[in-house]
């Protein structure tokens, strides 16, 4: 939620993405997942922060108590999805099996010129999902990025893919949603992830897998701005070289009253939510945000 | 006569600022030296979108997100009003 727990992740993050990386891109997909298990156990043991998250947030999503191999295993499905970013972003796409759901919802509106916005979350995978547009009639898929935080992530996966530069929108610089409108105008689908509130921004509280949690209080608002459609996606992780991709028209327009904007933030935001929940429930292993999510912990 | 000018646009769009986001403050407490984002008034990019969806229907001037001066324009209300002074066509 703070800054500085970005950071921190992000140097967590960098170090075994680096790891894993150089292992994948030398010895392959399978050495480099059996090198997963001792990182994940690495992590289990010494991250008291993300095992406390984690903690809190299965037996939400299960409605009983978390398991020890199900928390492992939260840890697991996440550096797997983090190993096939490499893969992805070099362009080894052969080497999975993606099922696909609704996402006429895209091609057709790229097909007419209409742009759109696809909203997501920290759940399952980000990449599988622009790797998807990416082969998808050419579609591209332009994302948000932290320039400053995401910075070494960044550079290695432009490096194994070049191409992926022309479709990152720096996150964070006044002319962003500028850019991201013009985008969209112009016909183009931008991708953002609506779960994570970053540093001191403006939040909407919704109830969350039974428990109040606090939610960017202006991706509904930007959606409204926007005036153009919203498509949910979520590229879930399940095991092996599986990936289920689910699009899902969340609304052809968003139209938000400005006089009466933080009620129906929330409200928008609020269905949102439960859509998120319905993805919880159909893949918990894919939730990515070890962190305090409900404020709750010490 | 130019100076006059210039601090009656700022007035005015220091007025269309306020009213556009809706701001809880007096349009003249707004210091045209002052960075309007983060650390100055605090403002954001969706607020820069608002206001770059709020000058054109004012001003006839559309801005534009890869403007090698859209760093500049948005630095203050002082440069933003000479930007719109510079490109208005109404």
């Amino acid at each position: 939620m703070s800054l500085g727990w970005l950071r921190q992740r992000e140097r967590s993050n960098r170090l075994a993405l680096r790891v894993i990386s150089w292992i994948a891109l030398h010895l392959g997909r399978s050495i480099a997942r059996t090198f997963l298990y001792p990182i994940c156990a690495y992590y289990l043991a010494f991250s008291r922060e993300a095992r406390q998250a984690i903690q809190a947030y299965l037996p939400r999503v299960l409605d009983r108590r978390a398991r020890w191999p199900e928390v492992f295993g939260q840890y697991h499905c996440f550096a797997s999805v983090l190993l096939d970013r490499v893969f992805l972003a070099a362009g080894q796409y052969h080497r999975f099996t993606i099922d696909l759901q609704g996402h006429e919802l895209i091609t057709e509106r790229v097909a007419r010129n209409q742009g759109c916005l696809l909203l997501g979350a920290h759940l399952g995978s980000f990449e599988i999902v622009r790797a998807l547009g990416l082969t998808l009639q050419g579609t591209k898929i332009k994302t948000l990025m932290y320039e400053e935080n995401a910075a070494k992530t960044r550079d290695l996966m432009w490096t194994l893919n070049p191409a992926l530069g022309e479709i990152t929108i720096a996150a964070g610089l006044p002319n962003t949603m500028l850019r991201v409108k013009e985008c969209v105008d112009s016909g183009g689908v931008v991708g953002i992830l609506g779960d994570r509130r970053l540093g001191q921004g403006p939040a909407t509280e919704c109830v969350f897998l039974g428990k109040p949690a606090l939610f960017p209080g202006n991706t509904m608002w930007l959606a409204s701005l926007l005036e153009a459609p919203v498509i949910l996606f979520f590229g879930l992780y399940r095991g092996g070289n599986r990936y289920d991709i689910h699009f899902e028209l969340f609304a052809e327009r968003i139209i938000i009253d400005r006089e009466d904007r933080s009620r129906q933030v929330q409200l928008w935001t609020q269905r949102y939510v439960e859509r998120l929940e319905h993805y919880c429930r159909l893949a918990p292993d894919n939730w990515f945000n070890f962190y305090d999510f409900w404020g709750e912990l010490q | 006569m130019r100076v006059s000018d210039g601090s009656l646009l700022e007035a005015e769009v220091a007025k269309l600022i306020v009213q556009v986001l809706n701001l809880k403050i007096e349009p003249t407490q707004i210091d045209p030296d002052q960075p309007l984002f983060k650390a100055g008034l605090g403002l954001d990019s969706i607020d820069a979108l608002e206001l770059s969806l709020a000058i054109p229907k004012r001003y006839g001037y559309q801005l534009r997100a890869d403007d090698p001066e859209i760093g500049e324009i948005f630095a203050s209300l002082r440069s933003l009003c000479r930007s719109i002074e510079k490109n208005r066509t109404k």
